[in-house]
């Protein structure tokens, strides 16, 4: 569904590598959790796949399709949520929706049923006639996420999709992400949710400093869900047995990790399962 | 609103405060940044003394042409000076009152309503009074120079003067509320804005062009005094006359006693009342609805524009990129205002500026060079509206990324920008040249114009539109500025409008005086003589647009996508 292969970008005016040679594949009917810190090159590795930023060199192959060499077809596979919620907010909601779904050739029968449910899912229709600019903050989340998949998208890319949503609608995003995934398509997406992240992917990469650190499945694997945690506290570099412990007191019992022992605290090296 | 506890140190801070927001953040300024400033600062005086001398010939032309006395020639300029100062007044009132984007960060501070409304009533009132004072003190001096006033009347004009600048800035204040009563009513009538803004861009234009006509054709040929004319005379007497309460100024000043009701100390006792019953009217009307106007604008902020037609609609690529585009500029003001009026407006334009340049051209030349003006005119007209093309990559603003990822080629998108920007640029060539063939072509015009003369004015105007919307969109690919407030509107016009203003007035000036030289005399250079006829003229210019509109094409097609790429937000 999305082969990423050896992917190197510098930024201009830059030295410093945002993303070094990662490699990864993402398998239909899969949800991939993306996780990193801040500035670790989430969002640079999405806005790559995605189009938006030129690379150094690598490929990315979406369905197939370079998106480099054949940028529009590999583009036609894919929805975006980009993470500032960023849309034409004098256009109504309904206008951008349409507008979507014109440039991914949606039928008028398929676009109608289409906005129609999601339109109850999302609790948006008493606002979807309004000019966008005088939507909430969650709400434009809303019709970024409805307009991401009015052409049903094999592969449905969301830059930390949950922030700013009340809890009914993340409700109804993971719901729906499951939902996308059970016909065969593939949803990956950053966050910093660690808790989400353990609940809803079936596979997770950490990245670092622009490196993919670590990659290993969580579905049916008890042990790494349990140690997601602890893994990116290391990985990352921000190990400290006093936060640890915080974060680990605040999950739910049947969840929480074994606390790590003063050893570990000086073992900041990620463990298994690395690539890239 | 309470009166009381007000705290005249939280006034002080918050008119400070109001008064830094509107310098640069920085205190420390690059040598750039300085000499910035300073060219600004010579820029601003060269503009006024402008001014000046704009007030200069207009006041020898009333006072020594027409022999007009003080009193009635201050008459008619306290009402324009006053006219114009209250338009300001309400201007700066509304913006810095009631539309001012920090209403809803100075609430959350620990001042009163009261304490606001004062601080930023002390910066309008000085503003009004600086506008006053710059205004009409060139007018009181000349005045008073050319009729030979007494020294007292030079003291005296700096006291009316001063008294004078309080009416504006009442005035404003009563009026600045209805005014956002109507604002917040229309602001999403999209069409309707569009009307007035190209009314009042063409109602401002006409008159500024009579005026400008009347100062050129007197300028132009001082042995006919149009003022000299004793009942032009008259009726100015009588309108200064009866431009009551305005000409109480001037009565004060200058007012002579042998009607009783003209006495100066009478009349300053009306202006007195009068003032008071503006001042009092626009104390209690500001006081009492300063706080509920701020609060309905901050909640009515968020107030859009819904549709009433709720059905979804299939496009083409090409259609829903272009329909996407023209609702982002017409669903905009400052757009609407800088493009789509701009170029309903450009035929007024054109006409008037025309007519005047052919007046003062035929008159000095010939006629043979009126064809040469009115492509130089044109030219000119439709660059200050091809030149919102080079924004456009721009304008995206925060939805550049949208760009990216849409399953649609670069040159798709851009082709789909340079078809809308086309369009407009050649219905307003259209418009333009119906227009000064209308005008210029049958006898009863003057002739002055051929249908071949319309006809290639048409088509070299066409091709430099074209040219002019591929470089203007091909230096915004190469140079975007992603400056947007929040709006999602661009901060400023960035540094490639500059450029393709300067390119078009350039082509334009080279243009005209090309074709009027050609068509006047031709052209002597040691020896040799190029002397063409008008087709021939028409014909090199036809060329060097179609070879420019070329290249232009090529510079902004070839490695489109490439080049598109490479921009990153």
């Amino acid at each position: 569904m999305l082969t990423i292969k050896n992917l190197k970008k510098t930024y201009p005016k830059s030295d410093r590598l945002a993303v070094n040679d990662i490699s990864f594949e993402l398998k239909p009917g899969e949800i991939f959790g993306f996780l990193g810190q801040n500035g670790a090159g989430k969002s640079t590795t999405i806005k790559c796949l995605t189009g938006i930023l030129p690379f150094d060199s690598g490929t990315i192959e979406i369905c197939g399709y370079d998106i480099t060499t054949d940028p529009i077809k590999a583009k036609m596979e894919m929805g975006y949520v980009p993470d500032n919620h960023s849309v034409y907010e004098k256009l109504t909601g309904r206008e951008y929706v349409n507008y979507v779904a014109d440039l991914y050739k949606v039928s008028l029968e398929d676009r109608q049923a289409r906005l129609d449910h999601y339109l109850d899912l999302f609790r948006l229709r008493f606002a979807v006639d309004r000019q966008i600019k005088a939507y909430s903050h969650g709400m434009k989340q809303k019709i970024c996420i409805i307009a991401a998949l009015i052409h049903e998208p094999k592969l449905w890319v969301l830059d930390e999709p949950m922030m700013g949503l009340d809890p009914q609608s993340t409700a109804e995003i993971i719901a729906y992400m499951r939902e996308h995934c059970r016909k065969g398509n593939t949803v990956f997406f950053s966050s910093h949710n660690l808790d989400l992240v353990k609940k809803l992917c079936d596979r997770v990469a950490i990245i670092n400093d622009g490196q993919l650190i670590d990659m290993f499945d969580l579905k049916n694997n008890e042990e790494n869900k349990a140690n997601l945690e602890e893994r990116f506290f290391k990985i990352t570099g921000t190990y400290e047995k006093r936060l640890f412990e915080d974060y680990a007191s605040q999950e739910s019992e049947d969840m929480r990790p074994e606390l790590p022992t003063e050893e570990d605290n000086n073992d900041n090296k990620p463990t298994d399962e690395v690539e890239g | 609103m309470k009166q009381s506890n007000i705290s005249w140190q939280s006034v002080k801070t918050l008119f400070r405060l109001d008064l830094r927001s509107r310098k640069d953040a920085t205190t420390e300024l690059s040598h750039k940044d300085k000499a910035m400033n300073v060219m600004n600062f010579i820029f601003g005086v060269v503009i006024y003394a402008m001014l000046v001398a704009g007030i200069y010939f207009f006041t020898n032309m009333f006072v020594k042409r027409a022999g007009l006395s003080l009193e009635h020639f201050l008459s008619v300029s306290n009402l324009l000076t006053i006219g114009v100062s209250t338009i300001i007044a309400i201007s700066t009132v509304v913006k810095n009152l009631y539309m001012n984007g920090d209403n809803e960060l100075l609430f959350r501070f620990p001042v009163s309503g009261t304490e606001i409304l004062i601080a930023k009533s002390i910066y309008c009132a000085l503003h009004n009074f600086v506008v006053t004072v710059l205004l009409t003190l060139p007018f009181h001096i000349i005045a008073g120079a050319i009729a030979g006033a007494s020294v007292g009347y030079y003291f005296g004009s700096i006291a009316m003067i001063i008294f004078q600048s309080f009416l504006p800035f009442f005035i404003a204040n009563l009026v600045a509320i209805p005014v956002m009563k109507i604002v917040n009513l229309i602001k999403n009538q999209f069409l309707l804005v569009l009307i007035l803004i190209i009314i009042a861009i063409c109602g401002c234009f006409v008159i500024y062009m009579n005026a400008l006509s009347s100062v050129l054709g007197y300028l132009a040929d001082n042995r006919v005094n149009f003022f000299a004319d004793p009942t032009i005379k008259a009726k100015i007497i009588e309108f200064a006359n009866n431009s009551y309460p305005i000409n109480l100024y001037a009565f004060v000043l200058v007012g002579g006693t042998e009607v009783v009701w003209r006495h100066p100390a009478l009349c300053f006792v009306y202006l007195l009342l009068m003032n008071g019953a503006f001042g009092v009217g626009a104390y209690f009307t500001t006081t009492r609805c300063y706080y509920s106007t701020i609060l309905c604008g901050i909640e009515s902020e968020k107030e859009s524009l819904v549709k009433v037609h709720k059905t979804n609609k299939v496009r083409s690529v090409f259609g829903t990129l272009l329909n996407r585009e023209f609702f982002l500029i017409f669903r905009s003001f400052n757009y609407s205002f800088q493009y789509l009026a701009m170029a309903c407006a450009a035929p007024v334009m054109v006409y008037y500026c025309n007519a005047l340049a052919s007046a003062m051209g035929t008159k000095s030349v010939g006629t043979t060079i009126v064809p040469g003006l009115t492509l130089l005119v044109i030219i000119i007209f439709v660059t200050i509206i091809v030149s919102f093309a080079s924004t456009s990559i721009s304008r995206e603003g925060n939805v550049f990324y949208h760009t990216k990822i849409i399953p649609v080629s670069y040159t798709t998108q851009i082709l789909t920008k340079l078809f809308l920007y086309g369009i407009v640029g050649t219905a307003s060539v259209v418009l333009c040249c119906v227009t000064v063939a209308a005008a210029f072509v049958p006898e009863a015009g003057g002739a002055l114009l051929t249908p071949l003369d319309v006809g290639m004015i048409f088509l070299i105007c066409e091709l430099v539109v074209l040219a002019e919307t591929c470089l203007s969109i091909w230096a915004d690919i190469k140079s975007p500025t992603f400056n947007v407030s929040g709006d999602g509107e661009l901060v400023a016009a960035n540094k490639n409008v500059a450029v393709a203003l300067f390119v078009g007035i350039f082509t334009a000036i080279l243009y005209g005086v090309f074709a009027m030289v050609f068509s006047f005399q031709g052209l002597t250079l040691g020896k040799m003589t190029f002397d063409m006829q008008p087709a021939e003229v028409y014909g090199i210019l036809a060329g060097v647009s179609g070879a420019i509109l070329i290249a232009s094409a090529c510079m902004l097609f070839v490695n489109l996508e490439k080049r598109y790429q490479k921009i990153v937000p």
